[in-house]
């Protein structure tokens, strides 16, 4: 039922990547060598059901999905289409109604919400349309934050943060508040946000539907360089063609089904 | 934890304009707070610092009915006394300034300052002042206020005994004690009773004993007012502490209505920092659910939000009893002991009440935000996130 449209790679070529392993912080080492093939994101006759009051609205009706390890896929579709519901669901925000979800070995419907919560913090990286940091930390702050949640010792942690905001290309920034940055600055210390904790899989939910063109291809770029250099799994919506076409695979949406 | 508590109090800064209001008015209600509780306090003062071991002897029927001097012979007799002297009322003004109120007494010379030795006064100016008939000692705040030093002619218009009295200020005493007042005069009894003839003559207004044991201060206060029982005039005699508690009994309606208006001034605090605190949650909904989002957990959300309103209700706190201090020790306190040294001697803030006013302040924060703060954990992620974009 599911059709998969392939595009062209517009990353380097496979030797080259090797030999861009040194550049490679090491705090992103630990998925090197993702295992080809071997799906990350394992969805089986999935199905949310909202209730509206009385009225139940079916989103996302018997949906079946497998997303490879060191995949970056897009996920196109209608407004309403369910995107964003599907993708909450793949990053443990929500259970599915029916079905199973195994997203990193985890049974997204079987864990308590605790365990979600754990789940996210190790799994997961969010990237936003609306940025969504705290206006009151400085950049490098916003991107420590996941690291709140972990053991490391504070210098630890501002390490980390600054090798996250080098890699997104805001080792100028650090120490400047959101509102002190562009848009297209504000989505790369999201980003940095999102993969400073290492997390298996990126989600991102129209992550350039609030950017101009030449933000937008930046920003695409360095997703890129995370799906090709850090080896990440990234999963996109979008509504831009130009942004699905830097995905491997470009899957639609439509009433609740792949098409 | 300490991160996400200074990220909270953070927050704070965002909306300058609303945290400094929220501030202001728990400052303003703090110190009307603090000041509500000092004028208890300082109520407090006369029964807690009243000497219990001294005991006042009176006319039975009131204390403006004065006692036959020789009642001072009998009282010494008595066993357990220790040291006994007497004073008049005066009642005298300063003839310029008839509104200024202070109190001013004529007391045996020789023995007042044995039985008030809360009242401290140089060895010069007291043998000074032994030496001079027209000799008075002033408190130093009156002195200050008044403007009188050492030698001074000072003239008084009597009100009980009519006619201006004249004297020469001697000496100035100090207070050792909150409960004394530092703003009386008192002179030699016998100038006073020289000058009396007929019914006024020889008459004492009351007499102030000191007990050996102060465990037995009731039983010599019955022992002293049998004597009397079958004389004229009959006593009562009570220590000053039991003196105080039933003057202040008369006013405990007053003091009640206090206690309810300082609670209803913690009541309004409470509902100016629940409405900003509920304000900030309703408004960071987004970034409780992006906290969730990442990772963190419905009690770390609930704790953010506590640990926010915390941090007003410290500010708070210090903000008022920062401004309350000066205030009422400096402004307030100084007019109060000046003007009304005779009821509240020692008009300050405890330490105590300032730490007690901090600590409310920062509970009432905390308490405000406990609905908040669960709302704040309960936010569905999905939901506020979809809200916008
Ligand atoms: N919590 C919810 N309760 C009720 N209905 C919901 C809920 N979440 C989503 N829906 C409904 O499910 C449908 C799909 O929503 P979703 O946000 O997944 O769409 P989308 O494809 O992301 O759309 P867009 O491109 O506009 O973001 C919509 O009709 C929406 O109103
Ligand atoms: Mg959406």
């Amino acid at each position: 039922m599911s059709t998969e449209s392939t595009n062209e790679r517009t990353s380097k070529p496979n030797a080259e990547a090797k030999a861009m392993q040194s550049d490679v912080p090491e705090q992103y080492r630990k998925n090197a060598t993702p295992e080809r093939g071997k799906a990350i994101i394992e969805l089986s006759g999935v199905t949310k059901t909202f209730f509206r009051g009385k009225e139940p609205l079916t989103v996302l009706d018997g949906l079946s999905l497998s997303i490879e390890e060191g995949g970056f896929e897009a996920l196109m579709g209608p407004s309403g289409s369910g995107k964003s519901t599907l993708l909450n669901l793949i990053a443990g925000l929500d259970r599915p109604t029916s079905g199973k979800a195994i997203i990193a070995g985890n049974d997204i419907g079987a864990m308590s919400d605790g365990e979600l919560a754990k789940f996210r913090a190790r799994h997961i990286g969010f990237i936003f349309q609306s940025y969504n940091l705290m206006p009151v930390l400085t950049a490098r702050e916003n991107v420590e934050l996941p690291l709140l949640l972990t053991k490391l010792s504070s210098t630890e942690r501002r390490k980390r943060a600054e090798t996250a905001l080098r890699v997104t290309g805001l080792e100028n920034r650090m120490d400047h508040y959101p509102r002190q940055l562009s848009g297209g600055q504000e989505q790369r210390v999201a980003i940095a946000r999102a993969i400073v904790h290492d997390p298996t899989i990126l989600v991102c939910d129209e992550p350039t539907g609030d950017l101009d063109r030449k933000s937008a291809d930046d920003i695409l770029e360095l997703l890129t360089k995370l799906n090709v250099d850090f080896k990440k799994t990234i999963l996109m919506v979008t509504h831009d063609p130009a942004a699905a076409d830097r995905a491997t695979i470009t899957r639609h949406l439509n009433k609740g089904r792949l098409e | 934890m300490i991160q996400l508590f200074l990220i909270a109090a953070r927050n704070l800064k965002r909306s300058w304009f609303r945290t400094t209001f929220t501030v202001a008015g728990c400052a303003v209600a703090l110190l009307a707070f603090v000041m509500l509780r000092t004028v208890l306090s300082a109520w407090n003062v006369g029964a807690e610092h009243a000497a219990q071991d001294r005991l006042g002897t009176r006319h039975k029927v009131t204390f403006i009915m004065p006692l036959p001097k020789r009642y001072i012979d009998d009282v010494r007799q008595v066993p357990g006394v220790k040291q006994a002297t007497f004073a008049n009322w005066f009642g005298a003004k300063i003839p310029t300034q008839p509104d200024e109120f202070f109190a001013n007494f004529a007391v045996e010379s020789k023995t007042y300052f044995d039985v008030y030795d809360e009242m401290i006064v140089s060895p010069e100016d007291k043998a000074r002042w032994l030496a001079d008939k027209k000799g008075a000692i002033v408190g130093h705040v009156l002195a200050k206020k008044m403007g009188w030093k050492i030698g001074d002619k000072v003239v008084l218009e009597g009100t009980i005994y009519p006619g201006d009295w004249e004297f020469n200020i001697d000496g100035i005493y100090k207070a050792s004690k909150k409960s004394m007042d530092d703003s009386q005069l008192v002179f030699h009894w016998d100038y006073l009773n020289d000058a009396l003839t007929g019914e006024q003559k020889d008459m004492i207004g009351w007499v102030s004993s000191r007990v050996t044991d102060t465990s037995r201060s009731g039983e010599i206060s019955r022992e002293i007012d049998r004597i009397f029982d079958e004389r004229d005039t009959q006593t009562v005699t009570m220590s000053e502490r039991a003196m105080n508690v039933s003057f202040m009994a008369g006013f405990s309606a007053l003091l009640t209505a206090l206690e309810v208006v300082s609670v209803i001034i913690l009541g309004i605090m409470l509902l100016v920092l629940g409405n900003t605190i509920a304000m900030g949650v309703r408004e960071r909904t987004k970034e409780y659910a992006v906290l969730r989002a990442i990772g963190f957990e419905p009690w770390h959300v609930r704790f953010f939000v506590i640990a926010e309103a915390a941090t007003l209700g410290i500010v708070s706190g210090v903000v008022g009893v920062g401004i309350a201090y000066p205030f009422v020790n400096n402004m307030v306190g100084r007019a109060i002991e000046e003007n009304m040294g005779g009821m509240f001697p020692y008009f300050r803030v405890e330490p105590n009440t300032a730490l007690l006013a901090v600590a409310i302040a920062i509970a009432l924060a905390a308490f405000a935000s406990l609905i908040p703060s669960i709302q704040a954990g309960r936010v569905s992620v999905t939901d506020a996130l979809r809200r916008v974009g």
